[in-house]
């Protein structure tokens, strides 16, 4: 197209997009955005950005509803935590993993049932995460993108204390596989900042160690232990 | 000349035209056969008024001739004898007619009798208006409680002057009203009532008194005898009398008894008929008893099936209500496209956290999979939709979530049984998936078996996929330029590789010939592939890259009977192709914007076409005309709707958008 007249900026993904130019847009100025998805499209694209910027993408941008700020990242936690679980998937079995369990303390019972379960682990992956997606989804609990009412942000930390079991369980027990995803995705630890920023979680479940950047290799488990 | 898609297409369209007309012709027989019944109830209803209306009259006849004797008694002592035979001869009528087999009963009836025409006489000219009306009037003024059994003493022993007063004023009323008019017009009657009516304040305020509800029993009965003797204080019985049996006279001066006039029943009837479809649609049917007292077993037989019949009335009426809704909501059989005109949202599909880009129905179930950017597949049964007070817009929570893929889902399709579906991804695989049942619970344990396969080949995303059924086959386009041809269930599943001239974005098999598929290019060609020699056979479109930036093609669909491909295009067209010789059919600005999805509907009759505008748009195939048009989902970024689908058995379509729903329409 000519230089004389500037094109609008279309920003999609058409049918035959590269993988490499996915997103690969402009970005948008957050108060430009127009459309109730405002907030996921500013943290995806924050993420996109830079996703080793923990930092910046869990800055709330000034005059934005906390609540909803909130709600947004936990969808995309859970949106990431995806490929966590389809790593999980190929080696942790019923045989490994009987039940979901992080270190020897605890056994976790799955919520998603009517009476608490002990799923094998892999179960309470898919179930946790399956019922993350069906409560914040919900039209009962989160009508709205852009507005939530405060009984409903008060469920967002049984969300997040059943979530990062996950973490929790790959850590100690597929601990080449959280590494591999972390070091990806930066995940574990952005979530670990935002459950303590936002207090959605007491620091006491918090067992996994959040690795800093010098030390985010397998090499350095025994440093981290 | 005819060809075989042709004729196929020909028939398909007749039949589907008599399909239609034959349900209007059901709906209107339908229709029809109800407004006869509703008639037959009316004219039914109609006479039994009449039969009740002749008795009340022979009643007052008779009760005016007795009152007449007593008066004759008390006047001149002793002639009693001319009109006691005159009161004998119609008490024995009287008690034929009345199939009372108690003399006192029937003085008793008859007086209530009398109260009661007074009190219609008062309203009559309500009958002639809408049953809401009458209703309205009539309720307004209960009816006359039975008079409990004391009360009849009271008044045979010394009240019946009163009474016989009160009915003597009944009569002249009637007597004044068979006077003034002689044919058998209803109308015309109601008018007299009214001219009665504007005279005799006093029978209005009688018939005050008389309206109470059955209910009120003790206070309604002092008050009304209080008001009763009040309003009759005023009036010179005597002088009463005298006009009513001048007027007797008028009538009929040779007949015994007072001739019944056909006017005077058709009021009747009418009024009876008022007072039972009051009652009827209110099954007041203890009031009705206790009017129809004076009937004695007779008429209450009479009252109830007059109720019925306005009962019955109600309920044809419903019929013909519910048949006026039917034409909407006729159900066609599975295998044909529903004609109803328009299409509704039912099911709202919640669980996604990023943009559905494909949305397939299951052929053989009332269940859709969604494949979204969040790197899920989800498996959604309709039939189990999440429990709500509502009835129009239902939510659904998944029964399986597909997890494999390790970037965006972008495309899906799902085989001729509904037993696998496949997925192509922005991770540049194509993966098989073994469906779950619908019946399984949504957190069941982990089946690592869903996963049957991943094909690998290709090494950039995977926008498209097509599946034949014909020839089991899979074909897939991705953004590595090329289309490939795969045996799903084979070990070595890769059968070809076509290298494609720029960028593919949608492939589909020519539905009626699984030999060829189509291919359309992000510079807007379209070219149809002979699968046998990987060679493109036609070029259906050129394609226009270099000239403007809108000229990519979305999607293509192809015809399920015809040699006709659609295409879906950036720049608001859908453009239809001839698969023989190459040339563009017709061309049509579709919507606002891109044009992003196309569905053709299994008979080939409409086209389902999904646009970055947020609308979605049905099409006639015959007239290339929009139907009907749906606004759904909201935008994320400059993108609402990725994908739309029809059901291939049953009268579902499916939006698939951005904002991470899908809905499902019916």
């Amino acid at each position: 197209s000519s230089v004389m007249d500037p094109e609008p900026i279309v920003r999609r993904n058409p049918p035959g997009t590269k993988a490499e130019d996915f997103y690969k847009w402009p970005a948008q100025s957050f108060d430009e955005m127009d459309t109730t998805l405002a907030v996921q499209q500013h943290i995806q694209q924050t993420i996109r950005q830079d996703f080793t910027d923990t930092e910046t993408i869990l800055t709330v941008p000034p005059g934005q509803d906390e609540g909803v700020w909130k709600y947004e990242q936990l969808r995309q936690f859970c949106l990431e935590l995806n490929g966590l679980a389809i790593k999980l998937q190929t080696e942790c079995t019923p045989l490994t993993c009987s039940q979901m369990t992080a270190t020897e303390q605890w056994i976790f019972l799955c919520a998603a049932h009517k009476t608490p379960q002990g799923c094998p682990a892999i179960d309470y992956t898919r179930h946790t995460l399956d019922g993350a997606a069906c409560l914040l989804n919900s039209n009962k609990y989160f009508p709205s993108r852009v507005s939530i009412k405060d009984s409903s942000v008060a469920k967002l930390g049984s969300v997040c204390r059943r979530v990062y079991r996950i973490f929790s369980h790959a850590y100690y027990h597929h601990r080449h596989i959280f590494d591999e995803s972390e070091n990806e995705t930066y995940l574990c630890r952005r979530f670990t900042t935002f459950v303590i920023r936002y207090n959605l979680m007491s620091r006491d479940n918090l067992i996994v160690p959040i690795m800093d950047d010098a030390s985010n290799t397998s090499n350095n488990n025994s440093v981290d232990q | 000349p005819y060809s075989m898609p042709g004729i196929l297409h020909f028939i398909q369209h007749e039949w589907s035209r008599f399909e239609m007309e034959r349900a209007q012709w059901d709906v209107e027989k339908a229709e029809l056969q109800a407004r006869i019944a509703f008639l037959q109830g009316e004219r039914k209803g109609q006479e039994n008024l009449k039969r009740d209306l002749i008795r009340r009259i022979k009643m007052l006849e008779f009760a005016l001739k007795q009152e007449r004797a007593k008066v004759h008694k008390l006047k001149f002592g002793t002639d009693l004898s001319v009109e006691q035979k005159h009161n004998e001869s119609n008490d024995e009528s009287k008690t034929n007619e009345l199939q009372t087999t108690n003399a006192h009963m029937s003085w008793r009836h008859g007086r209530q009798l009398l109260r009661q025409y007074l009190q219609e006489v008062g309203y009559s000219e309500t009958i002639l208006d809408v049953r809401s009306q009458r209703v309205r009037a009539l309720l307004g003024n209960n009816y006359d409680a039975p008079k409990p059994v004391e009360n009849d003493n009271q008044v045979v022993n010394g009240n019946i002057s009163d009474e016989e007063k009160q009915s003597n004023r009944c009569v002249w009323n009637q007597l004044q009203l068979a006077s003034c008019s002689t044919d058998g017009n209803t109308e015309s009657i109601f008018k007299d009532f009214n001219f009665l009516n504007a005279e005799d304040n006093d029978n209005e305020d009688d018939e005050d008194v008389n309206m109470q509800d059955e209910d009120v029993t003790d206070d309604g009965d002092h008050q009304r005898k209080a008001r009763a003797k009040d309003a009759f204080d005023e009036v010179d019985g005597f002088g009463d009398e005298e006009m009513a049996l001048a007027e007797f006279d008028f009538l009929n001066p040779t007949a015994a008894e007072p001739g019944i006039p056909e006017v005077c029943v058709c009021t009747s009837h009418t009024i009876s008929l008022c007072q039972v479809k009051v009652q009827g649609p209110y099954n007041l049917l203890n009031v009705f008893h206790s009017e129809s007292l004076p009937f004695t077993v007779g008429g209450t037989h009479m009252g109830d099936e007059s109720i019925e019949n306005a009962l019955g009335l109600g309920a044809l009426a419903g019929l013909t209500v519910a048949n006026e809704a039917d034409p909407l909501s006729y159900d066609i059989a599975a295998t044909k496209e529903s004609y109803r005109k328009t299409w509704n949202p039912k099911y709202t599909l919640r669980s996604h956290f990023d943009g559905i880009r494909a949305i397939r129905f299951l052929p053989n179930e009332s269940a859709v999979i969604t494949a979204s950017e969040d790197h899920t597949m989800k498996l959604w049964n309709l039939n189990k939709p999440l429990p709500s007070k509502k009835t129009q817009s239902l939510d659904v929570e998944p029964i399986y979530s597909f997890r494999g893929h390790s970037g965006a889902v972008l495309s899906l399709e799902v085989d001729a049984d509904g037993s696998y579906c496949f997925s192509g991804g922005l991770d540049a695989s194509v993966r098989v998936w073994s469906i779950p049942s619908v019946e399984i619970d949504a957190y069941d344990t982990y089946d690592p078996a869903v996963i049957q396969k991943v094909l690998v080949g290709h090494t950039d995303a995977v926008w498209s996929l097509s599946y034949s059924s014909t020839r089991q086959q899979l074909l897939s386009a991705s953004s590595d330029c090329s289309v490939r041809l795969w045996n799903p269930t084979s070990n070595d599943p890769l059968i070809q590789t076509y290298t494609t001239e720029g960028i593919p974005t949608s492939v589909c098999f020519v539905q009626c010939d699984s030999n060829h598929a189509v291919v359309s290019h992000t510079d807007g060609k379209i070219n149809l592939y002979d699968l046998e020699t990987g060679q493109i056979s036609l070029v259906l479109a050129e394609g226009d890259g270099s000239k403007y930036i809108d000229c990519s093609v979305n999607c293509v669909a192809s015809h399920p009977t015809m040699p006709i491909t659609m295409t879906a295009h950036d720049d608001k067209h859908i453009k239809f192709f001839d698969n023989s010789s190459g040339k563009l059919i017709h061309s049509m600005v579709a919507h606002l914007d891109s044009v992003t999805s196309l569905s053709v509907d299994p008979n080939g009759l409409y086209l389902l076409s999904g646009s970055h505008d947020c609308s979605i748009r049905l099409w006639n195939l015959d007239s290339k005309t929009c139907i009907q048009e749906l606004t759904s989902h909201r935008k994320k970024f400059d993108e609402s709707i990725y994908s739309v689908a029809f059901h291939p058995s049953a009268t579902y379509i499916a939006s698939a958008g951005a904002d991470a729903l899908a809905k499902i329409f019916v």
